[in-house]
């Protein structure tokens, strides 16, 4: 007994420093730069005083600038308009368009390759595409809607249509993920199941919502998170199509913080705004698991 | 590595530049040793087209001195944050680097970067031919340190003018080029439309582009800079200068005109399909070269007064030596080089850089007749402009939190283009948050 406990003890040991290497440069490649950005954050850091790296007087003035101003809770309110849109979108179109294309043939694989072309474009280019498609002047979508006898203006310098446009260019971007999610969820569902809800009289609207929804969900609850996640980080189209704009109809937590650290050189404030980032997103991913983990129970 | 170069290879490096400047167009292959041997120089600019040509000739530097050089030219805001960390951190990663207009203040007011006058005034190290005093004052007062010394030599001026794509349209409604802003509405109102051609466009940096109206209507961003920063943007001549420049555009500008950057204002001249803009000087060899669709129809004039006078704007970069590089002698022998009169006259010649600073060029008839087109005379333009900027009203840009404020500047106006407020609320606010601004950056109200 006492023989086996030692062989156990030393193979734990073993273990630990066998993996103490990559646990040592997980420590210094993740969570250094972290614990920096935290301890940044509690300072008035600008590169204009480097001495001010090491100012502790007021640890919290950063949080209360930004908690108690209302810029930063203007683009906290405007990236949950930009995060609820896109990603009901990318979850809505994506599903759909898993659904339709679930079917076995050779066709289908070259429409679902076509499909994943915009997520694996540069996000620069996908910008650049949406800028030709949102000025007026050299778009088709303008020609097209005045066709169709809806003119309108510029999307992206109208105060209200600049978000919304924004969104639907992201959701272009990246419904792919969740299509290539679902329908790989999809493909590995049992036919034993739709045969029976089959043979059971299920229509087909009772078949998504009692069988194929139930099975996809864990799948699809991954390619929420994972977009709600991505979308908080969302930059390069408002810097290219709106830099913001018009006035701060754009201005999302992302860009914001991107304006007070590299224009105006408030690194510590910056670095307080993306501690809150980092929090916001450990705390929606947490809910989204136990949404996720309860919904599954339940079943 | 050694902190100053002996004072041997001093001597030699003046010799081999006053070489340089002696043979014009070539690098001075007979002056002796190579003084800069074993010099590694590195060198950063942001990407544009002087240091692109500039790009071109350095091989004849280090031919002629020994001395590597490392160029880099990344993109504008990439090369101002890189250069901002690399200041602040007194790094020793470059040796000669653009200081940029807008952080002037930032860079040589923290003492970031080296006083030149201690090169220029020391004739082992500058030739006298070299002719320092040549430089435009519109465009090195700007470089001035706080005890009046230059701590960047110019070598661009970025004016800001007035251009007609369709001058032919202007003449056929019966206008000239407005010289005023009471003339431009009147102008506008008669060509805007015309062959389906919008009238009126301008960048949407409006902290850049709308200044030269704001101060027109005898406004200001601050009360007296750099000196008292206190925002005066709300005042009665502020906003009706604010409500006439987005009246401009509401009016006047194609469908979007918020969201027109410089590349796309110049590209929409260039093809004739907006008719006319107060923008940088940049503008005129795209539209006035013989590939251009507009080259026969262009036409230029100065920026136009307003009601207290004319003020277009100018914004200047220079090259200066960080602080903390080792090999600063080497930095200025490299800027004597890059800035002398033969080499930038190579580039006018060679590739047609024209944006100088340097007056005795741009007074040259060769200078002037390539300058000159459909019967305008940009090069007088130019160096007007210029002078008229060393009157001093451009010290607002320099002042270390002015981008934030520009950021004000930006939102109000397009807040009132876009319909969302009056001029008078966009202004009330920019007042408001500029004071809010400064305030948080330190500056005594």
């Amino acid at each position: 007994m006492s023989a086996r406990t030692g062989w156990a003890n030393a193979q734990r040991r073993a273990f630990t420093l066998g993996l103490a290497p990559a646990l040592i440069v997980l420590a210094v490649v993740t969570l250094a730069p972290a614990i920096y950005l935290v301890v940044t954050s509690l300072t008035p850091l600008t590169p204009v005083n480097p001495a001010s790296l090491l100012n502790f007087s007021d640890p919290l003035g950063n949080y209360r600038q930004a908690l108690f101003g209302s810029s930063f809770l203007h683009s906290v309110r405007l990236q949950l308009e930009l995060s609820v849109i896109t990603v009901g979108l990318q979850t809505a179109v994506g599903v759909g368009l898993a659904l339709l294309l679930n079917l076995e043939s050779r066709f289908m694989e070259a429409v679902r390759t076509g499909f994943l072309v915009p997520m694996v474009l540069p996000p620069i280019v996908v910008a650049i595409i949406w800028k030709v498609l949102y000025t007026p002047g050299i778009s088709p979508l303008y020609g097209a809607l005045g066709a169709l006898g809806i003119p309108v203006g510029s999307l992206i310098t109208n105060p209200v249509a600049a978000l919304p446009a924004i969104a639907l260019a992201d959701t272009w971007e990246w419904f792919p993920f969740t299509m290539l999610m679902v329908l790989a969820a999809l493909q590995m569902m049992p036919t034993e199941q739709l045969e029976a809800a089959r043979i059971d009289g299920a229509g087909a609207m009772q078949m998504f919502w009692y069988v194929r929804l139930p099975f996809i969900r864990p799948a699809l609850t991954v390619a929420v998170l994972f977009r709600l996640i991505d979308s908080i980080k969302a930059f390069p189209l408002i810097y290219v199509l709106t830099n913001g704009g018009p006035g701060q109809a754009t201005e999302v937590t992302n860009y914001y913080a991107f304006i007070q650290t590299f224009n105006f050189a408030y690194w510590g404030y910056g670095s307080a705004i993306a501690t809150m980032m980092v929090a916001g997103v450990f705390v929606l991913s947490f809910a989204v698991n136990r949404l996720g983990g309860a919904q599954a129970a339940d079943e | 590595m050694q902190g100053k170069l002996p004072r041997r290879r001093i001597l030699a490096t003046g010799l081999a530049t006053g070489g340089l400047l002696a043979l014009p167009g070539k690098a001075p292959a007979a002056v002796g040793s190579k003084p800069l041997k074993g010099v590694t120089l590195n060198v950063s600019c942001w990407s544009a087209p002087y240091p692109q040509f500039l790009a071109k000739y350095i091989p004849e530097f280090e031919e002629q001195t020994g001395a590597r050089v490392v160029y880099t030219t990344p993109a504008f805001p990439i090369y101002n944050q890189r250069m901002d960390i690399a200041l602040a951190t007194r790094s020793e990663a470059y040796d000669v680097i653009n200081v940029t207009f807008i952080y002037i203040g930032r860079w040589v007011g923290a003492g970031w970067v080296t006083p030149l006058d201690q090169f220029m005034d020391d004739p082992k190290r500058t030739p006298a031919a070299w002719d320092a005093k040549d430089f435009l004052t519109g465009t090195t007062s700007a470089f001035k340190d706080s005890h009046g010394r230059l701590c960047a030599i110019p070598w661009i001026a970025d004016i800001m003018m007035a251009g007609a794509s369709r001058y032919d349209l202007i003449r056929k409604a019966g206008f000239t080029l407005p010289d005023t802003f009471d003339e431009m509405p009147k102008m506008l109102k008669a060509v805007n439309g015309q062959q389906g051609i919008p009238g009126f466009i301008t960048e949407n940096h409006y902290g850049w582009t709308f200044i030269g109206y704001l101060q027109g209507f005898g406004a200001n961003i601050f009360r007296n800079p750099p000196h008292d920063l206190m925002p005066v943007l709300d005042t009665p001549e502020a906003v009706h200068a604010a409500g006439f420049f987005s009246d401009l555009l509401r009016s006047y500008g194609p469908k979007g005109a918020l969201s027109y950057t410089y590349d796309e204002v110049v590209a929409t001249l260039q093809n004739g399909r907006t008719i006319y803009s107060t923008e940088n000087e940049a503008f005129v060899t795209p539209m006035a070269q013989p590939t251009s669709k507009v080259a026969k129809t262009c036409g230029f004039s100065l920026f136009p007064a307003g009601p207290k006078g004319r003020f277009p704007q100018l914004a200047t970069h220079g090259w200066g030596i960080p602080a903390g590089s080792r090999h600063k002698d080497a930095a200025w022998q490299f800027i004597v080089w890059a800035m002398s009169k033969d080499l930038l006259l190579r580039m006018f010649r060679d590739q047609g850089w024209s944006s100088v600073t340097r007056r005795s060029i741009i007074e040259m008839p060769e200078f002037k007749k390539k300058l000159s087109h459909n019967g305008f005379d940009v090069a007088k333009m130019y160096l007007d402009t210029i002078d008229l900027a060393a009157k001093g009203y451009m010290a607002y840009r320099t002042v270390p939190p002015y981008p934030q404020v520009d950021r004000q500047i930006d939102i109000a106006i397009q807040s009132i283009i876009s319909g969302e407020k009056t001029a008078k609320q966009a202004m009330a606010a920019a007042q408001t948050n500029a004071i809010a601004q400064l305030r948080r950056a330190g500056v005594k109200l």
